[in-house]
């Protein structure tokens, strides 16, 4: 691919990102953040795909678009949250949390300014080897992220479950 | 082409803009978005030291971060839900419980 074309897009997908990341913590209506977080997602699938992870694109899209931000909007709708206008958004120190994300950002900024990118890059990336990677070398950690995703899911039920309030021994 | 550090720039422009969220808001579903958008930042980072490296080692540990975020994110909501249950309290300021 032509490099003018390539870093174009790149350019287009770094502001996108910026400004979608600054609307979903600026929007007023927390839906509306919810749909902003969802299009940074689908960015940031094109990002992977950027860079030669075809299966990470879809498995953004799916786990991420498909199953997270489908928990946060049902999460929102059953809430159904009406106070967002009773209060004011931003906490009396913000001021100071803007600060703090400023000097990190500068200090990554003069960290970064030195990366030498190496010349051998991955030509293409098919699942195949991935999925013999994953059951090879890191099978363990793969079944213990298993237990951990069936731990998250029981934990979830039983926190969220609507309890009886006062029990037998009152 | 385009070099590495860009990549890397825009992995601590989202990452910062995701701290900067989580600090001055005081929603916990929007904390949890900021979380998201944390998580997004360093996956992009993962991604572009796996493709700089011609090494599949990143992609993978792509793959349990993004495993990990979904259990934090059900875990998180839940927690959210059982308070706006129980309490009616949906901002981080107004839980006092502990302060005793």
């Amino acid at each position: 691919m032509n490099p003018l074309i390539e870093q174009v897009f790149y350019v287009y997908f770094f502001i996108s990102l910026t400004i979608l990341s600054i609307a979903v913590i600026a929007s007023k209506n927390i839906i509306h953040s919810a749909f902003f977080l969802l299009i940074f997602l689908l960015h940031v699938a094109a990002i992977f795909l950027f860079l030669n992870a075809e299966f990470l694109m879809i498995i953004q899209i799916i786990v991420y678009v498909g199953g997270v931000l489908a928990l946060f909007i049902f999460a929102i709708m059953i809430m159904n949250i009406k106070e967002e206008f009773r209060h004011k958004r931003f906490v009396k120190f913000s001021i100071a949390g803007l600060i703090t994300g400023f000097l990190f950002l500068a200090g990554l900024y003069i960290f970064l300014g030195t990366v030498k990118s190496p010349e051998n890059v991955l030509i293409k990336s098919d699942v195949n080897s991935l999925g013999k990677l994953l059951y090879s070398y890191y099978f363990l950690p793969f079944e213990i992220l298993s237990l951990v995703l069936l731990i998250a899911m029981v934990g979830g039920i039983i926190i969220a479950k609507k309890t009886p309030f006062d029990r037998e021994g009152k | 082409m385009i070099p590495l550090s860009w990549y890397l720039l825009l992995s601590a422009t989202l990452f910062s803009i995701g701290l900067i969220g989580f600090v001055i808001r005081r929603d916990l579903i929007v904390m949890l978005m900021c979380l998201e958008i944390m998580f997004n930042a360093v996956n992009i980072a993962f991604a572009s030291f796996s493709y700089y490296n011609s090494n599949l080692t990143g992609q993978i540990f792509v793959l349990f971060s993004i495993a990990v975020a979904a259990c934090e994110a059900v875990i998180g909501l839940a927690i959210v839900l059982a308070l706006v249950r129980n309490t009616g309290i949906n901002h981080s300021d107004e839980i006092v419980n502990l302060r005793g």
